[in-house]
């Protein structure tokens, strides 16, 4: 999966699961001020991507520090290349 | 003449604004002593001596309903308040969600002739005399208990038939901006199937501004808009159904200021 492959797929789970118009998905969009998500919401954001993603990332602590669209798919593209690696 | 007239019309303004705080700040007072002295000994008796709670706690809620609406009067006839139910037929209990621009949001809240509860944010537990009557009324606390506890305490309570207010933004904007919703409210209806009942609250902007104490005269208008019921949201998740009240709330609120 490329780069732009992933951000595509990261926004279908925003436009799929959460309604969210895709020109509000741009990189610089804050996940809880401008998309609106707050904490209950990323839970079942998180379940969204593990199952679309078919990754484990619940417990990791980086996805704590996530704000934006673009830490989001920064973060996504970390773990594939992990998983590459591995 | 017109710039005479624009003058004229500033001052008549401020003279109001100086006029309101004259007379509501001394009555709020007394009316607070009144409530304070009468209500609370009778409601703390009847905690104590009372073998009916649910009593107790129907005659908490429905004096705090009526210290907000003796609280709100206190500023007639510069601060008039308008309450339009467009769904007088709907039966309780309701999860209210209601925009929250100003202090008084929760105070305006007697226009509801329901038992009702509101769950707080923190910073009301702060206030010794909101805190100690909330917590005898059984007002939910969100931030200050396990979501799971939340869900539990606001199931019993529609189920007992009392309503719940919430005011998702979570702070006041203190201004006519809708900020963001959070979801807590709409997931314990769609745990319970409750019906969501959207408020709108208008013209409080500034009774009283943010940050400030002083009242400015106005008309606040409540608005109770048709529920959302279980058959109509059961395919939502709960952002969805947030962000769609959230958008009614906005639309009727856009609509009152053109």
């Amino acid at each position: 999966m490329t780069d732009s492959e992933l951000i595509q797929a990261v926004n279908d789970v925003f436009a799929d699961s959460f309604e969210i118009p895709r020109e509000k998905l741009t990189p610089e969009a804050q996940i809880f001020g401008d998309l609106g998500l707050d904490s209950l919401d990323v839970v079942d954001l998180v379940a969204a991507i593990q199952k679309k993603f078919n990754v484990q990332v619940r417990d990791d602590e980086r996805i704590r520090s996530i704000r934006s669209m673009q830490d989001l798919y920064n973060y996504l593209i970390m773990i594939r290349n992990e998983q590459k690696k591995a | 003449m017109e710039a005479l007239m624009a003058q004229r019309k500033t001052a008549l303004s401020r003279l109001s604004v100086v006029w309101l705080n004259v007379y509501f700040w001394p009555l709020l007072a007394v009316v607070s002593i009144l409530f304070l002295v009468l209500a609370v000994p009778y409601g703390y008796l009847l905690d104590l001596l009372g073998r009916n709670r649910r009593r107790t706690l129907w005659y908490v809620r429905r004096t705090i309903s009526h210290y907000g609406a003796a609280a709100v009067y206190c500023g007639w006839p510069l601060v008039r308040v308008r309450f339009i139910d467009y769904a007088p037929q709907e039966k309780p209990p309701f999860v209210f969600v209601a925009n929250h621009r100003s202090s008084s949001d929760a105070f305006l809240m007697f226009v509801l002739r329901f038992e009702v509860i509101q769950i707080l944010n923190i910073w009301p537990s702060r206030l010794p005399f909101v805190n100690c009557f909330s917590r005898l009324a059984g007002y939910l606390r969100v931030r200050e208990m396990p979501f799971e506890e939340f869900i539990e305490a606001g199931s019993r309570l529609l189920a007992d038939g009392v309503s719940i207010i919430a005011f998702p933004e979570g702070t006041r904007s203190g201004s006519c901006q809708l900020g963001q919703f959070h979801g807590s409210a709409f997931r314990l209806a769609q745990h319970v199937g409750a019906k969501i009942c959207p408020l709108t609250i208008s013209g409080n902007e500034h009774i009283p501004s943010r940050g400030s104490l002083v009242m400015h005269p106005g008309q606040i208008v409540i608005s109770k808009l048709p529920s959302v019921t279980c058959e109509q949201y059961k395919e939502l998740n709960a952002y969805r159904l947030k962000t769609r009240v959230r958008e009614t709330i906005r639309k009727h609120l856009d609509a009152q200021c053109l």
